[in-house]
């Protein structure tokens, strides 16, 4: 049984923005589409960049890569900024009350000796390794062609440095509330021989002129790095004694399970483009040829280093 | 029972916060610094210590998201409130809504705009500090953007003019006057940027650029605008002091700073204000409650919180008041008058509508601008009332003549005499160019390069480039519906407005 509430009822003369009705038909709209499509502005720009002047200033020449029109790809999370927001502060309260819990208990002070080591000369550096992915994150906040885009690359930007940030909790947690684990971890990012050749890779992607080869060329690294320091590193967590780790790690997974579903389907809208498919996919193999095996040799060197460490702690 | 366990170390608020922001960053060398941060010598700008940045305020990731979510939770709650209600009946009255047609096509876009420049400083700036400043206020602008989107988003579902905000933004002419000065500040150098959006625009004018228009919606029953004002008062403040310790910062760091900074305000002084003239239109002509006139939220906003408090602060860096702002106090009588007739004028090629002002209008003008109005505006506005009690309405036919640097028609008048108009001429590459004023010209002079680039909207009209030769041709190319232009009495918006507050018997009446 429900009662009947009279309200006033006035007819819409529209439904929604009229480019939205132009795509859609005139129908309502969600609020991740009027606050996503045709945003950016499309032409008549006054000044050329002093800092790009055979551009303009939003100009799909910024990448190799195209879409014939940026709306055809919509973010899988429909994020804009409110459900953004609101998503990642569920996951920091999450992370911010584990940790209260393991510093209350100072489960990660305690840990087992070769899981300190190896949080504070591999773990804990990739801080700056996420410091690093923050700047590429962000060239394509800038510069990606469609608000359709540029906006997963401001959240990815934003994220990753959150990243930074629970990594740099943890290891003030790690120190028992201090900040020595961070100074030392960043010693280790800047002169520990097995972390150079990820130094070098993101230093070297950091000045890519291309802010999609540059995300591109971070994923590459990602998709390798987060399951080998964090998923996949849980079991021989909770069986040495390190649980802790894994109650922390198991945010950052989250958050790469969460990257991976705008930027799969942004992929899959490069290779799959009406006109520029044929010219994206092969800038798309060139990208993984030039950067998945410097990816595999810097995760590498980390993965040794933790298998070196734990060894006899797990086996 | 539990036992007392030894206390924690705790790290200082400041120490801590340093360590979850600018120590993540580190001195590459892989590869060229000047590799990675290219940009950031060819403005003269010089930058010794970086460190020398103060953190603003100190803000991490995971309180940012909290409170922001918070907030738009709360504010997204009173939209969908609104929208149920039908609460755009409350509004003051229709004709109010032009200023917010005003407000999405021209504010709107501009926070976008900051959204995405934002970025280009959170990556091209060498300081880690400010570049998470940075990136934090390129997130907020996205904010305000889809805010504002989603704000109005409502009301055009029931009004004209609202809803090819995006496209109007590229195209219609007076929409050319806010986003020139974004492209202009965009296609700057990152410090010229700083010191235009985040010191000029977000400091020294934001009461008379942005807070006009949430005033004017509390004012007139607008809670949705309202709302997302009050929510933005916090982000807004975060940026103002960014601007503050931005124009700080640089000023200290090297002498040789001073005079590129200084043209950079006389600059950025005159090209936002030259801007705000739309906004001192809508406040005088556009609010049906009005909250208070152009002149005295100019005296209040400037003369006495910017010349009287803040320029007697950086005068200790060696920073005077802004160049022609003389010029900008002579006009404040002014402004609105001359601005708003043309609006009239040219409202039929508008996405919005306008109307003559009616006698109690005409008498609070009176009352608000004593030394000018009865003299000099008045008298016009009485012959726009003649003709229309007769059944016309009084349209400018043809194009106006834009200045080549504010894009505003050529309509000010000389600062020292209201009865004759201001026109300035600059010759470049054997060509001349026209501007409005004192301040626009000299703003061209310094940089006429950049400023021969201009789109302007009049001209691209001329060549052909808007839709075709004929008026009807134009307007379709702009997106201007039926009825989103011209007058404002009789049109869709005002009938339907009448039409949802006739019909039924009041009870007790």
């Amino acid at each position: 049984m429900q009662y009947e509430l009279r309200y006033q009822v006035i007819e819409a003369k529209r439904q929604s923005y009229q480019n939205v009705i132009d795509r859609f038909g005139d129908q309502p709209a969600t609020r991740y589409q009027e606050a996503t499509l045709d945003v950016e502005p499309r032409e008549n720009f006054h000044y050329r960049p002093t800092w790009a002047q055979d551009r303009e200033l939003y100009d799909p020449r910024y990448s190799a890569l195209r879409l014939t029109d940026p709306y055809t790809y919509a973010d899988p999370r429909g994020f804009f900024y409110t459900p953004y927001v609101t998503n990642r502060a569920g996951l920091h309260d999450e992370f911010g009350k584990t940790l209260s819990y393991l510093e209350d208990r100072e489960l990660l002070v305690t840990l087992p000796e070769a899981w300190r080591s190896v949080l504070g000369s591999v773990v804990i550096p990739l801080r700056h390794y996420e410091s690093g992915c923050q700047l590429v994150s962000v060239t394509g906040a800038r510069f990606a062609h469609g608000t359709s885009l540029a906006q997963c690359c401001t959240f990815a930007a934003f994220d990753r440095i959150g990243n930074a940030q629970m990594l740099s909790r943890v290891g003030i947690a790690v120190a028992g509330g201090v900040g020595d684990v961070l100074t030392t971890a960043k010693q280790e990012w800047l002169d520990g021989a097995h972390l150079q050749p990820l130094r070098r890779l993101v230093e070297e992607i950091m000045v890519a002129d291309d802010w999609a080869e540059g995300l591109l060329a971070i994923d590459h690294v990602d998709s390798l790095l987060f399951p080998a320091m964090y998923s996949g590193l849980d079991e021989k967590a909770l069986l040495g004694g390190a649980g802790a780790y894994s109650l922390v790690a198991q945010y950052l997974t989250t958050w790469f399970a969460d990257q991976r579903r705008w930027l799969d389907a942004l992929v899959a809208a490069w290779r799959g483009d009406p006109e520029h498919g044929p010219s994206n996919t092969e800038h798309l193999d060139r990208i993984a040829a030039t950067w998945r095996p410097r990816a595999e040799e810097a995760v590498g060197a980390l993965s040794a280093v933790v298998a070196d460490r734990l060894d006899g702690v797990a086996a | 029972m539990t036992q007392a366990k030894p206390r924690a170390k705790k790290l200082p608020l400041k120490e801590r916060y340093a360590l979850l922001t600018r120590d993540l960053d580190w001195e590459p060398s892989y590869v060229e610094r000047e590799k990675l941060f290219p940009y950031t010598s060819y403005e003269g700008i010089k930058i010794h210590d970086w460190d020398g940045w103060q953190d603003p305020f100190r803000l991490t990731v995971d309180a940012y998201y909290k409170y922001q979510a918070e907030k738009d939770k709360r504010l997204y709650a009173v939209l969908d409130g609104f929208a149920q209600s039908q609460g755009h009946l409350g509004l003051a009255d229709a004709s109010y809504l032009n200023a917010i047609k005003l407000f999405i096509q021209g504010v709107t876009p501009l926070e976008y705009a900051a959204h995405r420049h934002f970025a280009y400083l959170a990556r091209y700036l060498e300081g880690p500090a400010p570049r998470f400043a940075a990136l934090c206020q390129s997130i907020d602008e996205l904010r305000h953007c889809q805010t504002q989107i989603h704000t109005i988003s409502n009301y055009n579902k029931y009004y004209g003019g609202f809803h090819s905000w995006s496209k109007m933004h590229d195209r219609v002419w007076y929409l050319s006057v806010p986003k020139s000065l974004f492209d202009d500040a965009m296609s700057a150098g990152p410090f010229e940027f700083l010191i235009s959006i985040s010191f000029s625009f977000e400091y020294l004018l934001t009461n008379l650029l942005f807070v006009p228009f949430m005033s004017g919606a509390s004012f007139n029953g607008d809670m949705p605008t309202m709302s997302f004002g009050f929510s933005a008062q916090s982000d807004e403040s975060r940026h103002m002091t960014l601007g503050l310790e931005a124009i700080k910062f640089l000023l200290e760091q090297d002498e040789g700073n001073v005079p590129i900074i200084q043209a950079w305000i006389d600059k950025w002084f005159w090209r936002a204000y030259r801007m705000s003239a739309l906004v001192a239109a809508m406040m005088d002509y556009m609010l049906p409650k009005p909250v208070m006139s152009w002149k005295e939220a100019f005296e209040l906003y400037f003369e006495d919180q910017m010349l009287g408090g803040l320029f007697p602060d950086l005068e200790y860096y060696g920073i005077r008041p802004p160049r022609h702002v003389e010029d900008a106090i002579a006009e404040k009588d002014h402004l609105s008058h001359q601005v708003y007739k043309i609006l009239h004028n040219f409202s039929f090629a508008a996405a919005f509508t306008t109307q003559t002002p009616g006698v109690e209008h005409s008498a609070w003008l009176s009352e608000q601008y004593p030394g000018t109005f009865d003299e000099l505006y008045k008298p016009v506005w009485d012959k726009h009332a003649r003709t229309e009690a007769a059944g016309g309405r009084i349209f400018f036919q043809g194009l106006p003549q834009l200045c080549q640097v504010c894009q505003i028609p050529m309509v000010f008048t000389e600062p020292d005499d209201p009865t004759s108009t201001s026109f300035r001429t600059s010759s470049f590459r054997s060509e001349t160019f026209h501007t409005c004023s004192d301040g626009c010209k000299w703003i061209f002079d310094r940089e006429p390069e950049k400023f021969v680039q201009a789109w302007l909207p009049v001209h691209q009209i001329y060549q052909g480039n808007c839709g075709g030769p004929s008026v009807p041709e134009v307007l379709d190319w702009y997106g201007i519906q039926e009825g989103d232009n011209g007058e404002y009495k009789g049109s869709p918006d005002q009938r339907s407005w009448a039409e949802w507050h006739s019909g039924a018997p009041k009870q007790g009446s």
